[in-house]
């Protein structure tokens, strides 16, 4: 906290409810681009071009009803989209969205982030890996066995790609010589780490794409195959949180990779919020014009993109950045 | 602010340890457990060691006891364990061992006069710091480990492909065995083979 607790209470719930909006509205510019992509024309009959579709869907999902399969373990059932749900927000409050601001027409100075620590990759890694529980617990609870399914595919892809994930971005931690976030985008004002960690990059976002579950890597709810995986017993609100805590954790590996690669919030004209917002954007528009491009992987090619090929990479680039650091 | 984050944290503790040898279900008590040791990891943050309580959540709630979980969900009963097995010789001999772990620390706390927290710099449990300390002071432990480590992940995957499969020739199985276990032998292949083709063409039609 660096700015005493009612600020900061107040920038959280600043931060969560914008956070909220920016999912829903990124919903919509998924489906609107899938669209173009697929030669049609996308949501376009709620309000003007389809603008109120997210709202529209907030409502339909609020009107059904709270089933809970016979079956399942109550208890966790119902914990389980909240678990997801709080670690894809959580992680939030650890990445910058600039230095410091002073509000317009006061003199008040705030930090454009809610908490800087000497651990704060490692904390965003920590509750990234909590995160995991929901889906697990989710897919458990049910009682269903393409929940269950889904639950233990999904452990096994996150687990996996957390190895090569990790390493990736332990070149830039050596590079920046610092765990904390506003060090590492404060270290990119002359050159962005995407050019000297390429290699770390490639990785990063190969694994980010595996992390978020999503195409070509949503084996987890490869509905061909275990319907809709570990949220198929889920419906109305509690389906919808766990798209959301989903869709917020591409964005919050999209805001990472932003941090870590591409400057963070640092840019010319536009001030640090936007920047981070235009960089959060450029990488969810490459994660849905791959949805949009590429099939499906198969169970076994996941892994073996996962282990023989992106772990050798990044350990690699982690050798090769070590030796730079130390000798150039 | 510090005394009420110590006692949640305390609490809560003391509460999931509790309910992971109290409840019935397997699932639920790994769950217990997680909430053990996210407990202890805050009481790690209260003590300066910032690094240690993340690693905390990363290697045991990230990994171990995900593996836990995978377990128990795929193989562990389904519903309650029952409670027929209990002996009335384990009830006692578990009660002896808390016993005695609880006079242990009885001692040890009353013994050891301890007083306050002791004062640390905001860097002590830094990663920097505990970085710094591995590869210097504890250079060769670190690596130990670290050899010690990378044989168990060798000898996982050794024993996880099952090893290499034994191909013996026929004089060798009929000087081993006989005549019938050669015949045996062929027929079982056979079965292999026709399995390993089912699931071969199962694949490529799915």
């Amino acid at each position: 906290m660096v700015d005493g607790v009612i600020i900061t209470v107040i920038k959280s719930l600043v931060l969560a409810s914008v956070l909220m909006g920016f999912f829903a509205y990124m919903t919509w510019v998924e489906r609107k681009l899938i669209g173009r992509f697929q030669a049609r024309y996308g949501p376009n009959r709620v309000g003007p071009y389809g603008l109120m579709q997210p709202i529209a869907d907030l409502g339909k999902m609020l009107q059904k009803e709270n089933m809970i399969p016979e079956m399942a373990h109550r208890k966790l059932y119902i914990a389980a989209p909240f678990i997801a749900m709080t670690c894809a927000i959580g992680a939030f409050g650890l990445l910058p969205f600039g230095n410091v601001a002073t509000i317009p027409g006061t003199d008040w100075t705030i930090h454009l982030y809610i908490a800087d620590t000497s651990v704060s990759l490692l904390v965003v890694a920590a509750i990234g890996s909590l995160g995991f529980y929901g889906l697990m617990i989710g897919g458990w609870a049910s009682s269903s066995k393409y929940a269950l399914l889904g639950g233990m595919r999904a452990i096994a892809q996150l687990v996996s790609y957390e190895v090569a994930f990790t390493l990736a971005v332990i070149g830039v931690i050596i590079q920046a010589s610092s765990l904390s976030f506003v060090t590492i985008a404060n270290a990119q004002e002359h050159l962005w780490y995407i050019i000297p960690q390429f290699l770390g990059f490639l990785v990063f976002f190969v694994a980010a794409v595996a992390e978020s579950n999503r195409p070509p890597f949503d084996l987890t709810e490869a509905d061909g195959e275990v319907v809709a995986g570990y949220h198929t017993e889920y419906g109305g609100m509690r389906y919808a949180m766990f798209a959301a805590a989903e869709f917020i954790n591409a964005i919050t590996l999209s805001a990472l990779g932003a941090v870590l690669f591409l400057g963070g919030p640092s840019g010319p004209f536009l001030p640090g919020p936007i920047w981070m917002m235009l960089k959060i954007g450029a990488f969810l528009f490459v994660l849905i014009w791959i949805r949009a491009t590429l099939p499906r992987v198969r169970f076994d090619q996941l892994m073996k993109i996962g282990w023989k090929v992106l772990l050798p990479v990044a350990t690699l680039n982690l050798l090769l950045t070590a030796v730079a650091v130390v000798y150039l | 602010m510090d005394i009420v984050v110590f006692f949640v944290a305390s609490g809560c503790a003391i509460a999931s340890a509790i309910a992971v040898v109290a409840q019935k279900n397997p699932f639920v008590s790994a769950l217990a457990l997680l909430a053990n040791l996210a407990s202890l990891a805050a009481l790690m943050l209260l003590l300066e060691a910032q690094f240690v309580a993340a690693a905390q959540i990363i290697v045991y709630a990230g990994a171990v006891m995900v593996m836990f979980l995978f377990v128990i969900a795929y193989v562990g009963p389904r519903g309650e364990i029952g409670g027929g097995v209990r002996k009335p010789w384990l009830v006692a001999l578990s009660v002896f061992a808390a016993l005695l772990i609880a006079v242990e620390v009885i001692v040890v706390v009353f013994g050891a006069s301890l007083g306050a927290v002791a004062s640390v710099d905001t860097d002590y449990g830094s990663p920097a710091a505990i970085g710094k300390a591995l590869v210097t002071d504890y250079l060769l432990a670190f690596e130990v480990v670290s050899v010690i480590l990378f044989m168990a992940a060798v000898a996982g995957v050794v024993f996880g492909t099952g090893g290499r499969p034994v191909r013996l020739s026929t004089e060798q199985v009929l000087a081993k065995e006989g005549e019938s276990a050669v015949a045996r032998r062929r027929e079982a292949s056979r079965a292999a083979l026709d399995a390993a083709r089912d699931s071969t063409t199962g694949e490529s039609a799915r």
